[in-house]
């Protein structure tokens, strides 16, 4: 019997348990519905999710393309640099810390800045675990120094990080270029192409132009992100990964350029003194850019990181702030008014339009009055026929052919385009300025219809509206010397694979074959010949001797304008002329064409001949030097894994 | 005296063989799955000096077991005497929680006995469904109730569900609330009365966010409406989760095979987490089996609260049920994402001393109704 008295109805209840369990069993199937969703509908989604948990990519750095000279002297190449990093947790900061300090040769401030943030960030439970940077670039010695005792330095890592390599530093760094990071802003651009954050890419020049070539194809490795059982490892690979497992990097090209960096070094010698111009070497058989060098100069190094970032972005403060724009590749991406230099092309003009033949005369008295002007002379030369106009640079000859009935702006302008002036080059490797070769139409749009007869009188002798660039300037004088062949330049000789096959070579490419008349040619080239053998010749004074060349020399004037940010005392300095001398050697069977232009200089002949005639007597020494095999050793670097 | 008792042994007590079968196939499917979710684990926190999880789940079963006989071998009507001493000591405990506690993971909830560590909210569950029972049982109601009738009941939960959130453990404080309505809703209560509850709910639901909520369990919440917008925090274990369980497929990894969880990509696997990994290994079929079982539990508690000869074993029948399914559906949802990350346990599969000791408890009182039907 029972103890407890039933006080109310079990039957009370008894109408909730079938809700209940319709309630259980509807609440059952919806999470079994669920389960279907995730298992079977979308199950393809979430296996390949946790797959994607398990595997990292582990990026294999490809080996960055090397460019070589003529000759096949490296002038880029990718080396390792050596940065130290310490993982906090893992650092004995009272043991090991102080034999890192004498090891690595650490000054004391700096050591101790880094000691405490070494303490900081032990506090932090995520980034103890992190590697910490201590130094970049650190010498070869002191990696090896840290090598031999890595076992007295738990904690302490060296990491090798590709960084590129320019031996020859300053020198023609426009034309090769340096290697910046990638920018944030350009990266959504980049990334379908393969770029991450951090990756560098070139910044100018041959690294810029040939990118995509120097470059190479990344590779990539899975792996485990094991986290258990690290014996187990390969049985978990096979089991996990999926094929292909890896994929090779790919290296980039090589690529060997027409530029010879011996007649590269000896343009540095020659234009020491000078502290900024061009100068500009072209085969005139080929149109192959011999040499190319602009100065100031950047040092592609440390423009390119090897000293860390810090040093690079003040390398680059230094570089934009500097008013001689070493930044600037004065070669092609500037223009400037040619001055005499043009003299030769507005005396064909004359030639051709039958204004004058060699016994013209004119006679100098130190000017010509045209309308209301004087336009000077930059002398008395008296009586002048069209050679001795030439040989002496007589300005008046020039402006009497510029008067002259029959000559018109366009006739010159037409004759300038012929021999490549007031187009781009095609050269390809920097930004080019176009320069201007004006025409009548032009000056109507510029000075709203008011042409005055002065300035086809100025665009004789080079001033006025014409600018040139010493590329095009250069390009033009070699097609007077191989008699009318105007080439398309060319700085790259051929492509290679790393292993040294030949992948593409290009030809040179003729871009117009101006028409002349021999005859004329000749007068015009003895005349230029002239310049530097004869005695009143402008290049005479200052041309070495025994040095077999000839060229036309170039005074241009400036416009008297102050650049921002330089200091009232030295604004005389931009304000001097640009000192020109344009020509080809040898006289007889020209080989090269020669362009030297001194920014602010002065006269041409006596600034810019001296250095043409050095440059083209080293020239002539190393054509004599003995044919060297093309290649050297090959330093071949071990496939360096990515940090 | 002899008679009686010699009648009671032949015609008495009959072990309910549906719910042991059940409940052993439950507890042997949770214990193989915890090898499998500690089998990472161990590997790397051996060296941490963490006791071996797997061995020591397999003693609180073996001792929740005793405990669950010994609950069933006395007859549930001398519980009901005891009820409200026991859910005052009950209550005495979760007091001491807040003078004894050590603070772990930013809240308190074990007492420390020895090298165990008690969990006293555990246990006041089984206290809660049997002090309700009890007040259902006396409640002399025949008609429809209004709250005022049900003051007494409604303060009986609220008083742990204010101490358990102050631990801070929202989950524990929502199994109270939702095991004692269903109990509650048992009962009549009148139309108007439901309706008026509708509305204070609607009205305190943006206080309670505001004032009774802590910050994370806050975080927890927006972070399931809308689990894209933080995917490296509280997001990242519902989306772990979800992965591991469509990792499974139909047919699963296999047994210690699935890669969340050996990888270690599930975080708490063994104990907010742990049919993630069993989802994991044995794919939907598995599920099919485990999710039939717990259902199983639950109707045949309903069907024991059916059979029971009084309202107080009724409604202890169904409080067990109830705090089985609300579990099981709160965590399973939480796993499977269509449910908010909150700490509850999976029965027989969470490791812990004090949650599967105390279920244990629970199906002993189950079978104690059961048997004497």
């Amino acid at each position: 019997m029972s103890i407890i008295m039933q006080r109310s109805d079990v039957g009370e209840f008894r109408r909730r348990y079938r809700w209940m369990v319709l309630f259980v069993m509807g609440s059952f199937f919806f999470i079994f519905g669920r389960l279907f969703i995730l298992q079977v509908l979308q199950r393809d989604i979430h296996q390949a999710q946790a797959r994607k948990n398990i595997v990292r990519e582990i990026k294999l750095a490809t080996r960055r393309g090397v460019i070589r000279d003529a000759q096949g002297k490296v002038l880029a190449a990718s080396r390792p640099s050596y940065n130290v990093y310490v993982v906090p947790s893992q650092l004995n900061i009272e043991q090991t810390w102080p034999r890192v300090v004498q090891l690595m040769g650490l000054d004391l401030l700096e050591a101790n800045r880094l000691r405490s943030r070494i303490l900081e960030l032990n506090k932090d439970e995520r980034r103890r675990e992190q590697q910490m940077l201590l130094a970049v670039n650190v010498d070869r010695d002191v990696v090896a120094t840290l090598e031999t005792h890595e076992a007295e330095l738990p904690g302490v890592d060296v990491v090798s990080i590709p960084v590129r390599y320019f031996p020859f530093g300053e020198l023609g760094a426009h034309l090769i270029g340096y290697m910046r990071e990638v920018d944030v802003a350009d990266l959504s651009d980049l990334e379908s192409r393969g770029y991450r954050a951090g990756d560098r890419i070139g910044g100018v020049g041959i690294e810029r132009r040939w990118e995509s070539y120097l470059r190479g194809r990344r590779g990539w490795r899975k792996v485990l992100r094991a986290m258990r059982h690290m014996n187990d490892r390969d049985e978990l690979e096979a089991k996990y990964l999926e094929e292909p497992r890896r994929v090779s990097p790919v290296p980039g090209r090589d690529i060997s350029l027409t530029v010879d960096v011996e007649l590269e070094q000896a343009i540095d010698r020659a234009m020491r003194g000078q502290l900024a111009g061009a100068v500009v070497v072209v085969d005139v058989r080929t149109g192959r850019i011999l040499a190319a060098m602009s100065k100031p100069s950047f040092d592609p190094n440390a423009a390119s990181g090897s000293g860390g970032i810090e040093a690079s972005r003040d390398a680059f403060r230094r570089y934009y702030a500097d008013p001689l724009k070493p930044m600037l590749d004065k070669t092609i991406s500037a223009a400037y008014p040619p001055g005499s230099t043009f003299k030769p092309f507005t005396a064909l003009a004359a030639l051709e339009q039958g204004i004058i033949d060699p016994s013209t005369q004119a006679d100098c008295r130190g000017g010509y009055e045209y309308g209301k002007r004087f336009f000077r002379c930059t002398g008395v030369h008296g009586h002048v026929n069209l050679h001795s106009a030439i040989v002496r640079s007589c300005n008046t000859y020039f402006y009497t052919i510029g008067a002259h009935e029959n000559m018109q702006l366009d006739t010159l302008a037409k004759i300038g385009m012929s021999f490549g002036f007031g187009v781009k080059t095609g050269i390809g490797t920097n930004p080019e300025a176009r320069g201007r070769i004006p025409t009548r139409s032009w000056y109507t749009r510029r000075y709203k219809g008011a042409f005055r007869g002065g300035f086809t009188l100025l665009a004789a002798i080079g001033q006025g509206a014409t600018t040139v660039s010493v590329l095009q300037l250069a390009l033009a004088y070699a097609a007077l010397a191989n008699a009318g062949t105007l080439y398309q330049p060319q700085v790259v000789r051929s492509i290679e694979t790393s292993d040294g096959t030949i992948v593409q070579e290009f030809p040179p490419r003729v871009r117009r074959i101006i028409s002349m008349d021999s005859h004329q040619l000749e007068w015009i080239k003895s005349a230029l010949h002239g310049v530097v053998v004869e005695k009143e010749g402008t290049a005479h004074a200052e041309s070495l001797l025994g040095v077999d060349m000839a060229g036309k020399t170039g005074t241009a004037q400036v416009t008297h304008v102050t650049p921002r940010g330089v200091d009232s005392d030295r604004v005389w300095y931009f304000n001097r002329d640009h000192a020109w001398f344009a020509g080809y050697a040898p006289h007889a069977a020209p080989e090269i064409a020669i362009v030297a232009m001194i920014e602010h200089g002065g006269g041409g002949g006596k600034n810019a001949v001296p250095v043409a005639s050095r440059v083209v007597q080293e020239w002539q020494k190393l054509k004599e030097r003995p044919i060297t095999g093309k290649r050297g050793a090959r330093d071949d670097d071990a496939e360096p894994r990515e940090p | 005296m002899v008679a009686p008792s010699r009648i009671s042994f032949r015609s008495g007590p009959q072990v309910d063989m549906a719910l042991l079968i059940c409940s052993v196939a439950i507890a042997t499917l949770g214990l193989v799955n915890l090898y499998s979710a500690t089998s990472y684990y161990v590997e790397s926190a051996r060296k941490a000096g963490l006791a071996d999880i797997y061995v020591s789940q397999v003693y609180w079963i073996v001792v929740g077991a005793l405990l669950a006989i010994l609950t069933a071998v006395i007859d549930y009507r001398h519980y009901e005497r005891l009820a409200y001493l026991a859910y005052g000591g009950g209550i005495v405990l979760l007091l001491l929680v807040f003078v004894l506690a050590r603070d772990i993971r930013g809240s308190v909830r074990w007492i420390p006995v020895g090298s165990f560590h008690f969990q006293p909210s555990e246990f006041m569950k089984i206290l809660l469904i049997l002090v309700l029972a009890k007040y259902l049982h006396n409640d002399p109601h025949v008609e429809p109730r209004r709250w005022v009738d049900l003051a007494l009941p409604l303060g009986i939960t609220a008083l742990p569900v204010a101490l358990v959130m102050a631990q801070p453990d929202l989950g524990t404080a929502l199994i109270y609330v939702f095991t004692a309505a269903t109990m509650l809703a048992m009962v009549r209560i009148r139309r108007r009365s439901l309706l008026s509850a509708v509305v204070l709910s609607s009205v305190s639901a943006p206080l309670a966010w505001t004032y009774l909520l802590k910050r994370y369990q806050k975080e927890r919440i927006t972070s399931f409406l809308d689990p894209e917008h933080d995917v490296t925090g509280t997001g990242w274990h519902a989306l772990q989760s979800k992965t591991a369980i469509g990792n499974g497929g139909l047919s699963g990894c296999g047994f210690m095979q699935g890669t969340q969880n050996q990888f270690g990509f599930l975080p708490d696997q063994f104990s907010d987490f742990p049919f993630a990994v069993f989802a994991e290994d044995w794919g939907l079929l598995g599920c099919a089996i485990l999710i039939a079982l717990y259902c199983f539990l639950c109707v045949w508690a309903i069907h024991i609260a059916s059979q029971a000869k009084d309202r107080f074993g009724a409604a202890l029948a169904v409080g067990v049920g109830a705090l089985t399914f609300w579990h099981v559906v709160a965590n399973v949802g939480m796993a499977s994402g269509i449910l908010p990350v909150v700490g509850i346990t999976l029965p027989l599969f969470s490791y812990g001393g004090s949650s599967v000791m105390s279920f244990m408890v629970c199906l002993g009182l189950l079978m104690n109704v059961s048997m004497r039907r």
